[in-house]
């Protein structure tokens, strides 16, 4: 387990209570599991993302990760549609903890409110509840 | 840290009794870990991904002897459940805890072992497999150790069907499957203690043909009571969560 300082968190996501984190481009949200989250998981074995054109609300599952014979669920800090599931993570689940924020993205949602996201954390903010 | 012993449980009652838990967890109406420890009439469950190709003999089979097989939401792959395994369901706020799945995965574990070994049993963690496993013995009594080296890596895409016979196996003396909703958690472990181990071999466990699965009764050579069981697995359950975690 990494200690808190070893985490990689960029500067330019925002971060989720439940460790997801947001790209936002434009009106399109990209959201992954952040760095802490997949090293509490451990080895990811399996990924299950949403099809495109599912529509979900802020907070809402839209997914699980399998790892260490556990099953997590995963949620959606922005409400909308989805545009795109990584599909490679179908054949390597382990992106997610090899390449969290670039390879290992999971899905990109079309916001229906980017204000939504005005609730994440950034960098600072986010390190600050790990450490509480 | 509430524990409730259910004792004979059908398998749906308890998981909606999980469910429930969870939810009033969820929702603040609960604000403290529940335990829940008890047996389960036999009955065959499948991880989320599944594990029906792992069943080896026919549904009818299992059908003639009613014996259901149920879908559910956990990690891992089809498993046997039935009187004389000990079954625990912690219902644990790892978030609060602070505890990451893979360390909740090895205290679990760890738990199980220490068990094992207040019994006379010495089981160990193995790299094939999340669980607990007692070596398998030579024929002059030593112990072989598990060869890591030749264990194949499980990996998603080999189907979770991977077929290890013809290595030195060891026999498997307690699973695990979890789910966290919420950074609550819930299913657990299920220690074989002196049940009936034959339906075993109708199915693959945890998806692995040719492994071989094992009780604390069968490897000790006793007649052990499955209450005295109970109370050592809280034990330990309640220690080991409160230093470790």
């Amino acid at each position: 387990m990494k200690e808190l300082n070893e985490l990689n968190l960029p500067e330019d996501l925002k971060y989720s209570d439940d460790h997801e984190w947001a790209r936002v481009d434009g009106d399109i949200v990209t959201i992954g599991i952040d760095d802490y989250a997949q090293d509490q998981l451990g080895e990811v074995v399996f990924v299950e993302v949403p099809e495109v054109g599912d529509t979900f609300s802020k907070g809402d599952q839209f997914g699980t990760v399998e790892s260490v014979k556990a099953v997590s669920e995963i949620y959606t800090p922005v409400s909308g549609e989805v545009v795109e599931a990584n599909e490679a993570l179908a054949d390597a689940p382990e992106l997610i903890n090899n390449s969290p924020y670039k390879d290992g993205w999971i899905v990109k949602i079309k916001a229906d409110d980017l204000s939504e996201l005005d609730n994440l954390k950034d960098k600072a903010s986010y390190f600050q509840m790990l450490k509480g | 840290m509430e524990i409730i012993d259910l004792n004979l449980v059908d398998y749906i009652k308890a998981f909606e009794l999980q469910k429930k838990i969870v939810s009033d967890r969820i929702n603040g109406d609960i604000e403290h870990d529940v335990i829940l420890i008890l047996e389960h009439p036999a009955v065959f469950t499948l991880g989320k991904r599944g594990g029906r190709e792992n069943l080896v003999v026919s549904e009818e089979f299992l059908k003639s002897r009613n014996i259901a097989i149920i879908q559910t939401g956990r990690g891992g792959n089809i498993t046997y459940h039935g009187p004389g395994q000990i079954v625990l369901y912690p219902i644990v706020n790892l978030e609060r805890r602070k505890t990451g799945v893979s360390d909740f995965v090895n205290a679990l574990e760890e738990v199980m072992i220490r068990t094992a070994s207040d019994f006379g049993v010495t089981a160990v963690r193995d790299g094939r497999n999340h669980g607990v496993w007692v070596k398998k013995r030579q024929i002059d009594g030593s112990s072989l150790q598990p060869d890591i080296t030749l264990v194949p890596k499980i990996n998603s895409d080999l189907d979770n069907n991977i077929d290890i016979s013809g290595i030195n196996s060891n026999a498997k003396l307690g699973s695990i499957g979890l789910s966290v909703k919420r950074g609550i958690s819930f299913h657990g472990l299920a220690l074989n203690v002196n049940l009936d181990l034959t339906p075993f071999g109708w199915i693959n466990p945890c998806g692995m043909a040719g492994i071989s699965m094992t009780s604390l009764e069968n490897e000790s050579k006793k007649n052990i009571d499955i209450k005295n069981v109970k109370d050592k697995l809280l034990h330990h359950f309640k220690k080991i969560t409160s230093s470790d975690l």
